[in-house]
């Protein structure tokens, strides 16, 4: 507020003269032309986004939605059978592992990389060869990469002869099928197809950094870690805290690429909230109970979006 | 001009809200001229020779002036999704690829069109039909193509193990699968793909060792899995061969391709898998010997058995507003010759049951097949339940842990019973 | 040990780190490509051959001499290209909003943006399907476009709003002193500014259309309208799978994806968010 009454009084406005009735009114029109910018975005997510969210919400309420023509209201039943149900609370964790696991892996090897490409030992060429090179897991379709890693890691795969030929492991490894190795399994092909992700934006926010913040650092005696923990982390932040945001929700979300590799199996320990959703929407035709499982995800992540924007408040 | 887009787009949507989203609104699909164009959504259109699904299409045209087909094809793996949506949004196509398991659901979400009164309006000759699905007393699906599961046997591994005759008992089997697996390397006697995101394994190659020595996993069309010494038979068979390490690696993941893979491979000895694959195998190693047998049935049994089969499954949408002519359609695919040349074009065993595609006879391994399924019953109890696909699953897990020695054959049965009858009771 | 050894030494330890690292990354899209190139058998040959010794084009001619399969790609193409250019328009209105207003329910409105993306897809699908043949754009480039274009919007308005709140006001204040107003300052002044932000939000929306599966299935009928991640799917039968056309089709759409990061190199590394630490 504060700040437009600055920016109103920066401007040389004729009307600032004239009588209140009239400013009052360009006031008005001013307070108007933010909303004149966000009106394609709010029309488009109010019709494409908010009316279908309402709309699981209302099925979340009522029992037999889309498979019968007269479903009931039955208040919140569907969300006190979720959660009282053993496999929801094991799908939540086993979430919760992968999406932590994987937003922490993301960050770190896209860090890790985007810190090596960022070397002054490199020359330009060299490095864009890399940067090519390491954007690669991005570039394919989810089903791609499900299928693939299937392929890599079948017990009679390309991952487990190189083990066993190199010695390295004795017998083949039953990575996906086994439930000792599954969810690791799911989680390190997540953690592969993600990282460029984070590697580029990274990147690109170490070029913005200004070279004078490391020479007075030098300057001051500071090793290599003390600027990185210093200097890097701490520009790089209002970056990774985005990017962690966005990365947490669209994980949590992840479907296909567990569906296809694990099918939430073996014995439950790869099954995700979104698995067990899918399930429960279209094996069992519960609609009203997955419609409940998402409005729960849909809660958390408002919860995490509400300290987000606080978070870039106190930025600001 | 985007705003008064924007208006409308708007002003749709309050509309929409009250009438809470389904509108009933069919898909308009005549076109003009007062020809009528039909829309036939399946999987099956990949899976064919090149053209030949089209080609009938053509042949239809022409038979029934002032009727066009559009084929529409989608992936197997999400054509019942599409199904499910398609009902509530009332854009389904008029006639529709199905398979038997999810008849049930789509019953009850009231999107399939009876066949009964097609039938009937049609004067349509049903004698001539192999198998029909039926719920409630009337036809919802007709099985155009069968694809019957034998068991497929690598001649050469069994040779190279010592196994000079195909198994013809569990006892045979476990020696074979046994000797097999002893060869080492990665070769295992048999292959066992339990992936729970298409559990179809539970019905082709767990189940059908129940049907084959003429158990059944249902007692007066209800779930019978606790006490039924057939099931338990089975499981504790398995659960030796997978003990003993005779099952390829990987089971709880794998799916029916993957299985495929290592036959074609010659990684694994026998296997139970659609004679759709006889084609495929050839193709893909045409150094493979193999040979295709009945499923193996318990010491000692020796009436008809069972042999489990999936359908290529056709239907007619309830929302159509072109039912009479879907169900022409439908009376084409299943004549006698049109029945014969498709199924022949899928290696598939026909829906009429006077069609005799051309392959039976001029193939040794196909005219081994057709004798065993002359002489079986064709069995596939999952047709027809209600929620089969989420009954194969909830059964896959409990069976998953008893192989992972979890639970006894005795829980895993107690737990799936429990879950099976919860969903006939919903 | 001298400075220079020390630094050769470092070098040299850097492109050991990297070309382990680039075996991460690459390993897996090598078997790939070389998978596109086999027989389907061989695909499943143990050893497993990296060098394919039966090698074939067949894969990739059974998709160039298919015209539908030609037109998924024609069809992914127009598609992600339309999104990318209506999110991007419409993100950068939105993030000028955000970054240089300050104006009631802003809170309510970022974090109703931020968290729309958190309803799972495949619980979205019946409703959003619904209202997609509701509005009569089933089975059309523009009911595909639009629903990439509400799909990409969040991120696009997340990331453009942080670029944007890098850059100085006084850009933008210059303007509107000499009488411009904030719309002449958008687009005469930040977003010329924004080009690189722009290239990278850019890119990923485009990314995010061309790799879309669930929705774009659902949502079009035909086989004229279909996109490259439908057509990857019909390869996988009932049966059995296509491995090396899949294969193949996936290294043919990601040549596009990757001849626009390598032409937009220079702003992408940039760009995204560099911006967001300046001051």
């Amino acid at each position: 507020m504060a700040r437009r009454a600055a920016l109103l009084q920066a401007l040389p406005s004729p009307a600032a003269e004239s009588d209140g009735g009239q400013d009052r009114l360009r006031a008005v029109r001013r307070g108007a032309v933010p909303f004149g910018y966000l009106s394609p975005t709010v029309v488009l997510l109010m019709i494409l986004m908010v009316i279908p969210i309402v709309m699981v919400i209302g099925y979340s309420l009522m029992d037999n939605v889309i498979m019968k023509k007269n479903p009931q209201l039955v208040g919140f039943k569907h969300y006190i059978d979720i959660l009282t149900s053993d496999t929801f609370w094991s799908a939540a964790s086993n979430t919760a592992f992968f999406t932590v696991v994987s937003v922490v892996a993301h960050l770190v090897i896209g860090l890790l990389f985007a810190l090596m490409l960022n070397s002054p030992l490199l020359g330009g060429r060299t490095k864009a060869v890399f940067r090519t090179i390491y954007v690669l897991p991005w570039l394919f379709t989810v089903a791609i990469i499900a299928v693939l890693w299937r392929l890599l890691l079948d017990p009679n795969g390309v991952v487990n002869y190189l083990l066993t030929t190199t010695g390295l492991t004795g017998t083949q490894i039953e990575w996906l099928s086994s439930p000792e190795t599954a969810l690791f399994a799911v989680t390190f092909i997540n953690i592969w197809s993600g990282y460029p992700f984070y590697m580029t934006s990274l990147l690109a926010g170490l070029q913005g950094i200004p070279g004078d913040y490391y020479e007075a650092a030098e300057v001051d005696g500071a090793n290599a870690w003390q600027q990185f923990a210093r200097i890097t982390v701490p520009q790089l932040k209002p970056i990774i805290i985005s990017m962690a945001l966005l990365d947490f929700i669209w994980t949590t979300q992840q479907f296909a690429l567990i569906w296809m590799t694990t099918g939430g199996g073996p014995l439950g320990t790869t099954e995700m909230l979104s698995t067990f959703t899918y399930k429960l929407a279209f094996t069992k035709y519960q609609f009203g109970t997955a419609s409940a499982a998402a409005v729960i995800v849909l809660t958390i992540s408002m919860v995490l979006a509400f300290f987000y924007v606080r978070a870039q408040r106190a930025r600001d | 001009m985007r705003k008064k887009y924007l208006a409308g787009i708007a002003a749709a949507t309050a509309a929409l809200l009250a009438t809470t989203g389904c509108s009933g609104a069919a898909a308009p699909s005549a076109s003009a001229g007062g020809d009528v164009t039909l829309e036939f959504a399946q999987w099956w259109e990949p899976e064919l020779p090149s053209g030949s699904l089209r080609a009938l299409m053509d042949q239809f045209e022409q038979e029934n002036q002032g009727i066009k087909v559009k084929l529409i094809s989608g992936p197997y793996a999400s054509t019942k999704e599409q199904v499910v949506a398609g009902a509530a949004a009332g854009t389904m196509s008029d006639v529709v690829g199905l398979d038997g398991a999810w008849i049930s659901d789509f019953v009850k979400q009231g999107s399939l069109a009876n066949l009964s009164d097609l039938m009937k309006a049609a004067n349509y000759d049903d004698s001539q039909l192999a198998a029909q699905v039926k719920l409630n007393g009337s036809t919802w699906m007709i099985p155009v193509a069968n694809f019957v599961y034998p068991m497929f046997v690598n001649e050469d591994l069994l040779k190279k193990a010592g196994v000079s005759e195909v198994p013809k008992t569990r006892t045979e089997f476990t020696a074979a699968a046994k000797a097999v697996s002893a060869l080492g390397g990665n070769v295992a006697g048999w292959a066992m793909p339990l992936d729970t995101a298409t559990p179809n394994g539970i019905q082709n190659d767990v189940m059908s060792w129940v049907w084959a020595s003429g158990g059944s996993m249902l007692k007066d069309g209800k779930p019978y899995l606790t006490g039924n010494q057939d099931v338990k038979d089975v499981l504790d068979f398995t659960k030796a061969l997978y003990d003993a390490g005779a099952i390829t690696k990987g089971s709880f993941t794998m799916k029916e391709q993957d299985k495929v893979n290592e036959f074609t491979n010659g990684r694994v000895g026998m296997v139970i898998d659609s004679l759709a694959h006889v084609n495929t195998l050839r193709e893909q190693n045409s150094k493979l010997n193999f040979t295709v047998s009945a499923i193996p049935v318990k010491d000692g049994y020796t009436g008809k058995g069972g042999i489990p089969y999936a359908s290529w499954g056709i239907g007619v949408a309830a929302n159509s507003t072109h039912q009479a002519e879907a169900f022409k359609l439908v009376s084409f695919l299943m004549s006698k010759d049109v029945n014969a040349k498709l199924c022949s074009a899928a290696k598939a065993f026909p829906g009429n049951n006077t069609a005799v595609p051309d392959f039976v006879s001029s193939d040794p391994v196909f005219k081994k097949a057709f004798e065993i399924y002359q002489a079986s019953n064709v069995t596939n109890e999952f047709v027809g339940l209600p929620v089969a696909e989420d009954l194969m699953r909830s059964f896959d897990e409990e069976f998953q842990k008893f192989l992972a020695g979890k639970q006894s054959a005795d829980d895993a049965l107690a737990a799936a019973q429990k879950q099976w009858d919860a969903a006939f009771a919903g | 040990m001298s400075r220079r050894t020390r630094s050769t030494l470092a070098r040299i330890g850097l492109i050991a780190a990297l070309v382990i690292g680039a075996g991460y990354a690459a390993l897996p899209v090598l078997w790939m490509l070389s998978s596109s190139f086999k027989p389907n058998t061989d695909i499943f040959a143990y050893p497993p051959q990296l060098i394919p010794q039966n090698f074939t084009w067949d894969a990739y001619a059974a998709i160039f001499t298919d015209p539908t399969k030609v037109r998924f790609f024609l069809n992914s193409y127009f598609v992600s290209l339309s999104v990318t250019v209506l999110t991007l328009l419409v993100a950068v209105l939105a993030a000028f909003a955000f970054s240089r207003f300050d104006f009631p329910f802003k809170k309510v409105l970022n974090v109703v943006i931020v968290s729309v993306q958190a309803v799972p897809p495949i619980t979205l699908l019946i409703p959003y399907f619904g209202l997609i043949v509701f509005l009569g754009v089933y089975n059309t480039y523009q009911g595909l476009i639009l629903t990439y274009l509400v799909f990409t919007l969040p991120y696009a308005i997340i990331m453009m709003t942080g670029y944007f709140n890098t850059l100085p006001r006084e850009l933008d204040e210059a303007v509107k002193v000499d009488g411009g107003s904030s719309w002449t300052a958008l687009w005469r002044i930040l977003v010329p500014v924004s080009v690189p932000g722009l290239v990278s939000v850019g890119i990923y929306t485009f990314m995010i259309a061309w790799n879309e599966y669930l929705f774009a299935l659902t949502l079009t009928k035909t086989p004229e309208m279909r996109t490259v991640p439908i057509g990857i799917q019909l390869l996988m039968g009932q049966h059995s799978y296509e491995w090396n056309q899949m294969m193949s089709m996936s290294i043919l759409g990601c040549i596009p994806i990757l001849l626009l990061f390598l032409f937009f190199q220079r702003y992408f590394i940039g760009g995204m968010t560099a911006g967001a630490v300046k001051n």
